[in-house]
């Protein structure tokens, strides 16, 4: 079964003794899971002042690495981030640009955003929204950031109708609360789960709209692409979300 | 690879998956998909929120009652107890569950903290009938209410407190790294894996600090997804004895299960 993750990391976390991998490195921690290509972004791009530090990192580190497709991280609020997006399109090739609007500081439904989704549409950029990358209920102690509230992802959803983005780290009742109205995004799996979430999820849910996600470093990579493999869902299902929808999505 | 799962809930009504003792042959066709040879049943515990009275903690012991005697060779029950109930609650709902052969071990919640003084009525059940005490555990670091929640410090407490009792710290992922710790050096205290997301390293950090004999396989059914919680084990770099140990073996020999 082949298999295409869209939520992969690079980087250490400042709270878990996670390894700070070469690009071979991750590229072999996934494929022991079955994971031959992988969206991957930088987890240095969280906390820096500026996100470009660990972009450069980024790129320097998947350039050998085929399997590994860079996804930069741009932070709108910045004053730069026009040069952040253009210095990402000239390291590139680039399919997609992230966000992580809590641990940046903003609003995703705010207007302020506009430009820089019109920008991402010109350079013919997929957009992935971080929701959240952990359980808020085990952040580090001082840590008070919790995941984008479903209110400034409706917002968003509603004010950029022309926009299909991608929602990582999004739990499934936030999902199940988006999608009677929202049309325009999908979902990446990894912070979905109940017993036989996906199974759950296709009875109201398209396969269409689901992508695999693992979350590594920080989730289990053989936990996160066994919930896909092992899920009691029909074939054609299965092969969409584990890769047919990012080959898509992201025009691999 | 064998699994036993030491954290199950076959009955839950919050969730459409499983739900009424006589849905046990999906509950078995979905663990048999992953190789769960056998389940632990701890209760719907929170059917009548957290501190049940005599008579709502009977009807929860009723249902894993119902599961036991009519799939004993795939169920082991636990018996739900609420300490506050007091000692005499306590022991005559501990011997009436274990009236019916396939109970082997105490499950307790949220009712208190476990280093509330009633918990000696449930040390007093468990040296009685010789049995193990699982016990809900999560980091009240984020979690504000240590009235309720058993802090891993609680839970540790408790295991140090009663040495000849051995004690499950359940919820791996909730008691976290600091949970851990707090486990390390108690020799009848184990962790069951179960509970939260899959976070990376904190098995093989519970290995290296108290002993891969010491953990034990759980899943938290129907709250969380037996091939993701199983995969997480197998993906570690942990050696394959110590994988089943923490899948299968630790669990039958705690429980003296005799499984074919």
């Amino acid at each position: 079964m082949k298999l295409i993750d869209t939520n992969v990391n690079l980087g250490p976390w400042p709270f878990t003794p996670v390894p700070d991998r070469t690009g071979p490195e991750l590229a072999a921690q996934l494929a022991a899971s079955g994971i031959r290509r992988a969206l991957v972004s930088h987890l240095g791009a969280v906390f820096q002042p500026e996100p470009m530090v660990t972009n450069r990192k980024l790129f320097a580190a998947v350039k050998r690495t085929p399997g590994l497709l860079p996804v930069p991280v741009i932070n709108p609020a910045l004053a730069n981030w026009r040069e952040q997006l253009a210095e990402c399109l000239a390291a590139g090739p680039i399919r997609a640009v992230k966000i992580f609007p809590n641990y940046h500081n903003y609003s995703l439904g705010s207007r302020k955003l506009d430009p820089f989704m019109a920008a991402i549409a010109d350079a013919g950029l997929r957009l992935i929204v971080n929701v959240r990358l952990e359980d808020e209920r085990h952040r580090y102690f001082a840590l008070r950031i919790k995941g984008v509230p479903v209110k400034q992802m409706a917002a968003f959803l509603t004010r950029h109708r022309d926009h299909h983005v991608l929602f990582s780290g999004i739990y499934k009742p936030e999902v199940e609360k988006l999608a009677p109205d929202h049309e325009n995004f999908s979902a990446e799996v990894a912070f979905c789960e109940i017993t036989n979430v996906l199974e759950i999820m296709l009875a109201k849910f398209p396969a269409s709209r689901l992508l695999l996600g693992t979350c590594t470093p920080l989730l289990s990579t053989r936990g996160q692409a066994d919930k896909l493999r092992c899920a009691h869902i029909p074939a054609r299902a299965k092969a969409l979300i584990g890769a047919g929808n990012a080959r898509r999505f992201f025009k691999l | 690879m064998r699994v036993i799962d030491i954290h199950t809930h076959p009955v839950f009504r919050g969730l459409n998956l499983f739900g009424r003792p006589t849905d046990l042959n999906r509950v078995i066709a979905h663990g048999r998909r992953h190789n769960v040879v056998h389940m632990i049943v701890l209760g719907d515990v929170l059917l009548f929120g957290v501190n049940p009275n005599i008579e709502q903690l009977r009807k929860i012991n009723n249902d894993t009652i119902k599961v036991v005697k009519a799939r004993p060779d795939y169920f082991t029950g636990f018996v739900y107890l609420n300490p506050l109930l007091g000692e005499r609650a306590t022991l005559a709902e501990t011997e009436r569950c274990l009236k019916t052969p396939g109970f082997r071990g105490i499950k307790l919640e949220v009712a208190n903290n476990a280093a509330h003084p009633a918990m000696r009525h449930v040390a007093k059940a468990a040296r009685t009938f010789n049995l193990p005490v699982l016990q809900h555990s999560w980091s009240t670091t984020n979690i504000k209410d240590r009235k309720h929640q058993s802090d891993p410090v609680d839970t540790a407490l408790f295991a140090r407190r009663n040495p000849e009792v051995k004690v499950i710290m359940a919820h791996l992922t909730g008691i976290g790294f600091r949970g851990v710790l707090e486990a390390k050096g108690l020799p009848n205290l184990y962790i069951d894996t179960s509970g939260g997301y899959p976070e990376e390293y904190l098995l093989e950090f519970a290995a290296e600090h108290i002993g891969a004999d010491h953990i034990l396989y759980g899943s938290d059914v129907p709250i969380r997804e037996n091939s993701c919680t199983i995969g997480r084990i197998i993906g570690t770099k942990l050696s394959a004895a110590d994988k089943h140990r923490i899948l299968f073996g630790n669990a039958a020999r705690l429980l003296n299960l005799k499984l074919t």
